[in-house]
């Protein structure tokens, strides 16, 4: 008994027993699957059938063949590349009002925060392409003002910013972890910078911005991981048109799965898409080291 | 401590057992499956038949689900991979890509299980494979029309659709739709175009049965000249552009029949499959408007008509069942009882069972009596001897670049007779 008690209470094991959960998560529905995924990238795999063969490397040699996926990868970098700045300086900017000494802060932040909860959901999509819609409030809106309408869906080169400002608006995750950042910065710096007489934006510039670098850093590589994979928005507002406008990649590779029966051609986009993620990553991870301010290197 | 494990031990096999004492119930209890796709109308009345049948069979507890026809695609492939399809579940045209978790209700026929007494071979035969297993019941006969509003076509000007109406008097009507009235002319409730539209339109070339969009056996094209669809794209491509009809961003404000462009009062015309007229009659007919049906326009008046009656869609046993026989009687009782069929009011099509089609013409309401007209008079059309009205594995994907190509064409990225050769191809491809 002793000795089971010395093993139940070892570091080690409660560190594991703790750890158990996401374990076996992580075995189960991420690791099993990946591996799964892998081996069908390289098969002619299909749900209905259910007959996969090995066909080597044809799935990956027909994707730079496919013109609705070349399509696709560059919607979905236009995407990134616009919408996860814009949400990241919205984020900042909010965050910055509310950190303000105030009471009413506090309701403001879970005001905020809750198109982030609510954030992927369908219920909020469905919103936003009402909004958006040929009669919906944007356009009455601007009807009311003499303007004419605005066909957000129907034109291709438009289509997309509905989704990106739904992405935008959806912001409050960020918000809150800058929130924690701006608080962590020591009133001393910006008293110190008050003396020698720096203004707001000066103080911004030069204290704020660099000690919340390292957030910034986080932030920007959550969101842009969650940006590659945004699926909801194209799906439920415009399934991925006009004219595959808005074919987000995620969606491509829902399209192919499910809908038109190549899983294992939809399974080797994932893996094109795990390796572009990469690099992203990577490219952001090396650029780090000349923006990100850490305070043991000063 | 030796106490407390003990008791831990006593208490989990209490557990255990009180968790078999719920299976033993269960077992005998039957537990049935079932899925389908449709409208609300169809949600409500198949819920209600499914109230009736649980009162009726106390051991018999149905879970349903339903959806709409595109995400009820996209769960029941999930299904078929995961061998967990539902008991009793709902199949069109395209169920040659799901024949493998069909289960042929032949012996429930024999065994007198399923009841088929009252159903003429005719209407046995529309859903039996080519050596005759019998894939399901036909919840109802069918065929395509274009449902239009009335007093659109009048304020318009344009003369009511006859039937032998052609493609040019259809866009010239959606034209002046659109400059009479500033609504659409024709709609696009997209699931049916394919079909009605695209498709149909390929059978009206040619001699009776010469053309088909697919071969009757499945296996590769049924038309050889892909310019033969360059026309239609054309005048669909046109109507888009000069606003007679939805472009993309309208056309995903549609998500069901029910808030189709015609029955919201936005549009004079849309594509239907005719069980589903019924239902938008009676939502036009509450704000004072009148619905009709027109035939398929042709495209040479006294061409074929390239229509054709076929099953709606029908009620399948899936070789995943557990209890494939209570499903098969489920499904005998879905077709034949009167009671059920009263609920129902054919609004999956015209029921196959003669003395509920009796019962149901005999109370028809006026949205039902134009779709029975409707069915008759189509039936008079001469048709080729052989037909297809199914779809190949695959066709999802032609039908999504086809409609793609159209986009394109009306922005004029590509021309018409290019559409027709990339859907032509796309299609081809789906046999290599």
């Amino acid at each position: 008994m002793n000795k089971f008690k010395k093993f139940i209470y070892n570091d080690n094991t409660v560190g594991y027993v703790f750890a158990l959960p996401f374990i076996f998560g992580f075995l189960c529905f991420s690791l099993v699957p990946m591996v799964t995924s892998l081996y069908y990238s390289f098969t002619d795999y299909s749900l209905g059938t259910k007959s996969a063969s090995f066909v080597g490397l044809s799935n990956f040699a027909r994707l730079f063949t496919d013109d609705i996926f070349i399509k696709s990868l560059g919607i979905t970098l236009k995407y990134v590349l616009i919408s996860v700045p814009l949400k990241l300086a919205f984020a900042l900017f909010v965050a910055f009002l509310l950190t303000r000494k105030s009471k009413a802060v506090t309701l403001y932040r879970s005001l905020y925060y809750i198109p982030s909860l609510v954030g992927g959901s369908i219920a909020v999509a469905l919103v936003w392409k009402q909004i958006f819609a040929r009669k919906g409030l944007i356009n009455s809106v601007l009807d009311g003002f003499g303007l004419s309408a605005i066909n957000w869906f129907g034109d291709e080169k438009l289509a997309l910013f509905p989704l990106i400002l739904m992405s935008v608006w959806q912001f409050g995750s960020s918000m809150i972890i800058f929130a924690a950042g701006l608080k962590e910065i020591p009133t001393s710096y910006y008293e110190a910078a008050m003396i020698d007489g720096a203004g707001g934006w000066k103080k911004f510039l030069k204290i704020t911005l660099p000690c919340l670098s390292p957030i910034i850093l986080y932030n920007l590589i959550m969101q842009t991981i969650s940006a590659f994979m945004a699926f909801t928005q194209a799906f439920v507002i415009t399934q991925g048109g006009p004219n595959n406008g808005t074919m987000m990649y995620a969606l491509y590779v829902y399209n192919q799965a499910f809908k038109y029966n190549n899983m294992g051609y939809a399974c080797s986009m994932s893996w094109v898409m795990l390796v572009v993620m990469s690099i992203i990553t990577l490219v952001i991870f090396k650029s780090s080291k000349f923006w990100v301010f850490s305070e043991a290197d000063s | 401590m030796k106490k407390r494990i003990f008791a831990l031990f006593l208490a989990a096999l209490m557990i255990l057992s009180l968790a078999s004492c719920g299976k033993k119930e269960e077992s005998e209890d039957i537990v049935l499956r079932m899925a389908w796709w449709g409208s609300q109308t169809r949600h409500d009345r198949t819920v209600q038949v499914i109230e009736m049948y649980e009162k009726e069979h106390p051991n018999v507890k149905i879970e349903y689900e339903f959806y709409s026809f595109d995400d009820y695609f996209t769960k029941l492939k999930t299904l078929v991979a995961s061998d967990q399809v539902w008991d009793v579940f709902q199949l069109g045209g395209n169920f040659p890509e799901y024949m493998d978790k069909i289960y042929f209700l032949n012996e429930f026929i024999k065994s007198g299980v399923v009841d088929t007494k009252n159903i003429s071979d005719a209407y046995l035969k529309i859903t039996q494979d080519t050596d005759g297993n019998q894939i399901g019941l036909s919840n109802g006969l069918n065929t395509y029309g274009i449902a239009y509003d009335v007093d659109m076509f009048k304020a318009a000007g344009v003369p009511l659709p006859t039937d032998t109406w052609t493609w040019d008097d259809y866009a010239d009507a959606a034209r002046k739709i659109k400059a009479a009235t500033g609504h659409f002319g024709s709609s696009g409730f997209t699931s049916s175009e394919f079909i009605a539209g695209c498709s149909t339109y390929i059978g009206q070339q040619g001699a009776l049965g010469e053309n088909g969009f697919f071969n009757l056996e499945l296996t590769g094209m049924g038309f050889k000249d892909a310019q033969m669809l360059a026309p239609y794209i054309q005048m669909r491509a046109d109507l888009i552009k000069e606003g007679a009809s939805p472009d993309a961003g309208a056309e995903m404000e549609i998500t069901n029949i029910e808030n189709d462009f015609l029955v919201t009062g936005e549009a004079g015309m849309t594509w239907v499959a005719v069980n589903q007229f019924p239902t938008i009659y009676d939502i036009c007919a509450k704000e004072g408007r009148t619905l009709a049906l027109a035939t398929l326009p042709r495209v040479s008046k006294d061409g074929n008509s390239g229509s054709v009656i076929q099953s709606s869609q029908m009620l399948c046993v899936s070789k995943d069942s557990e209890h494939k026989q209570a499903a098969a009687e489920f499904i005998s009782w879905f077709q034949n009882s009167t009671e059920c069929n009263d609920v129902l009011q054919g609004e999956r099509g015209i029921p196959i069972n003669d003395n509920v089609r009796k019962s149901l013409t005999a109370n028809a309401t006026p949205g039902q009596q134009v779709m029975y007209d409707y069915v008759s008079l189509v039936g008079t059309f001469k048709t080729p001897d052989k037909i297809n009205v199914l779809s190949p594995s695959g066709q999802d994907q032609v039908v999504d670049l086809y409609r793609n190509y159209i986009q394109q064409v009306a922005k004029g990225e590509i021309t018409a007779a290019e559409a027709a050769d990339l859907t032509y191809k796309a299609a081809e491809a789906i046999f290599k």
